[in-house]
């Protein structure tokens, strides 16, 4: 499956997917622990399972200092931009 | 002299101060003083133990509860300004692996006592909670109990779906909590509920509830395969009222509170195993000291004699590994790091030794008089409760992988000479595979090594060898007798060569087709099962690409 995440609606979409919830109960500040009951390795496994449905490759080190959703959108978005910009280049 | 050396993170080799810690039985002077006279009287307590009918009746008797409260077995942890013994961990440990010797159930129970049930009130409660329950609960007044798991939220703990809901002065709490220990006849009970209004939807915290609170209701025993005389229940939760006062700590930091929890729990509970797998071993060596076959003992024979130093191998990494985690106490991220990993290891080696026990007695070993079923029977649970194995093993993986530096970053063997130089290079080998291995599949994998479920608890397998070869290096350090340090050489170099099978199969990715083999007939299995059949249209299982 490859996602296009063009905007901020579409991950919190897969993230609210994977976790079982409804998207509108997602929100910016929620932390991922006390909010969506993840712990430090539990966010790490959402994130790998983000990068398998969005196609993409992230970084472990990189990740393990996400405490919430919006952090996680924005690690998630950047590395798509990267990654969006490397192929465009090399095609 | 020292086995082992640490860099620190500022730089310079440091010695590692492992070994001597180790070694040392006593800490302080509470326990110089207490842990002899405990001991002692675990000993008594054995003349009064019963364990066969025990296990028979399904209950501990009065008579032996009353003589642990006179002994003070219930007070062992807690602090003496509340009456209790204020012994440090591994102290505890010694204590809890001692009775496990003559009975489990009643190991269990104290242990329980000692770690879940009353850890959280200590480490997290107010002085006003302490004062209200801790003095009963070291005189065993109140025995402690301690309620997280429910029918969907096992191994996973972020599942918890009961709920206090907040009101006025306090929270009601709904919900129903399975395989309490102690909770039949227990006093107090700590439970780990959800508590949206504390902290954040998901949030969860520790509460304390008094039995009879209105409300609360407690299930009929369980029958249980193994620890018989050990009480287990459930406990339903009708629009209990609790304060907000006897919330321990701050609400919403249940999660992190439970782990720390856990820890301790975990510890005591290898400390257990310890025990069981001593007895086990102790019955093996009296039968192949003295049973003859083909014209000699058993203990002549090379099978046998391999077994045993095998036995005696494990039991030595076991208690190295015990001591390691208890020796954490005021370092609670590397307890509950070592703790998890002491877990596994007793775990599977204490139900390893019992079985082996049971094959080396014959089909003697198959008759309950000699207390050899009861022993296997007894520790099978603990590969399941406080985390089970497999769920831990992924875990353990996993945050090999997450972290940075662990309690094996910068360790290096010092120069080392005599019977110990061969097994530290085997360590040294071993750390330094360790870490390259993480390294390349860190870098090989990226973050989608965390849905490798099989890949994580290869990891896994390999950390809790690593460790506990490394554990069973710095305790030899300290070792005099030649037998004990032939019995650390042998768990070492057994340790290792397993440790270094499971990295191996880590880095090359091997068994990709075994479990590609797997997923389809597992697949082919359940969609054969009535259970699947029926639930396929609710649309309950879904497939899995994990592996």
């Amino acid at each position: 499956m490859n996602r296009q995440p063009d905007n901020r609606t579409r991950i919190i979409a897969v993230m609210a997917e994977i976790l079982e919830i409804e998207p509108s109960t997602i929100h910016g500040a929620q932390r991922l622990r006390e909010d969506l009951g993840m712990d430090s390795l539990g966010s790490l496994e959402l994130l790998s399972v983000m990068s398998q449905e969005l196609d993409l490759e992230l970084e472990m080190e990189h990740a393990l200092n996400i405490t919430t959703v919006d952090e996680a959108c924005a690690f998630v978005s950047r590395h798509y931009a990267q990654q969006h910009r490397a192929a465009s280049a090399g095609a | 002299m020292l086995a082992l050396e640490r860099e620190p993170e500022g730089g310079g080799w440091t010695p590692l101060s492992l070994g001597p810690r180790l070694a040392r039985v006593t800490e302080n002077d509470a326990e110089r003083q207490l842990l002899p006279l405990l001991l002692g009287s675990v000993d008594k307590l054995r003349v009064q133990l019963d364990s066969a009918s025990i296990d028979r009746a399904g209950k501990i008797p009065a008579d032996v509860l009353d003589t642990a409260r006179r002994m003070g077995l219930f007070a062992l942890t807690i602090g003496e300004e509340h009456g209790g013994l204020g012994l440090p961990l591994k102290a505890a440990t010694a204590v809890i692996d001692q009775v496990a010797r003559s009975d489990r159930s009643v190991a269990v129970m104290l242990g329980l006592h000692a770690g879940l049930g009353t850890r959280g009130l200590v480490q997290y409660g107010s002085s006003a909670q302490q004062s209200r329950w801790l003095p009963r609960l070291a005189s065993g007044e109140l025995v402690a109990a301690f309620a997280a798991t429910e029918a969907g939220a096992g191994s996973d703990l972020m599942a918890v779906q009961t709920c206090g809901r907040g009101v006025a002065g306090g929270l009601r709490i709904s919900g129903q909590k399975c395989y309490v220990t102690n909770g039949g006849f227990a006093g107090l009970y700590t439970l780990l509920v959800r508590t949206p209004g504390l902290g954040g939807e998901r949030a969860q915290s520790l509460v304390c509830i008094e039995r009879g609170a209105a409300g609360l209701h407690v299930g009929r025993e369980e029958d249980k395969l193994g620890i018989r005389g050990s009480s287990t229940v459930t406990l339903e939760l009708d629009e209990v009222f609790v304060p907000s006062e006897d919330v321990l700590g701050a609400g919403g930091s249940g999660s992190a509170q439970c782990a720390h929890v856990l820890a301790w729990g975990r510890t005591l509970m290898s400390a257990g195993c310890l025990g069981i797998a001593n007895a086990a071993f102790q019955a093996t060596l009296s039968h192949v000291a003295t049973r003859r076959q083909f014209g000699r003992t058993l203990a002549r024979m090379p099978v046998v004699q391999l077994d045993c130093a095998d036995m005696a191998a494990r039991l030595y990494a076991m208690e190295s590994l015990v001591r390691w985690a208890a020796d954490a106490e005021a370092e609670p991220v590397r307890l509950e790091a070592l703790s998890t990993l002491a877990k596994v290891l007793c775990s599977e080696s204490a139900f390893a030794i019992c079985d082996r026990a049971i094959q080396l007695h014959g089909a003697l070993g198959f008759l309950e008089p000699t207390g050899l079923p009861r022993l296997l029977r007894d520790c099978r649970i603990t590969r399941i409760f406080e985390g089970a194995n497999d769920v831990l093993l992924v875990r353990i993986g996993a945050a090999a992988l997450a972290s940075p530096r662990s309690e094996l970053t910068g360790l290096r063997c010092a120069d080392l000479r005599g019977t110990l130089a061969d097994v530290a290079r085997v360590c040294a080998a071993l750390v330094t595979e360790r870490e390259a291995t993480l390294s390349l599949v860190r870098q090989r994998d990226g973050l989608s090594v965390m849905r490798k479920q099989a890949l994580l608890w290869t990891l896994g397998q390999a950390e809790v060898k690593v460790h506990a070869a490394i554990a069973c290096l710095a305790r030899a350090t300290a070792e005099s007798s030649r037998s004990s340090l032939q019995v650390a050489e042998h768990a070492i170099v057994s340790l290792a060569a397993d440790a270094s099978a499971q990295l191996q199969v880590a880095r090359d990715a091997r068994g990709a087709a075994a479990l590609a083999r797997a997923q389809a007939i597992c697949d082919d299995l359940i969609a054969d099962t009535p259970a699947f059949r029926s639930s396929a249209g609710s649309g309950a299982h879904t497939q899995d690409s994990s592996t």
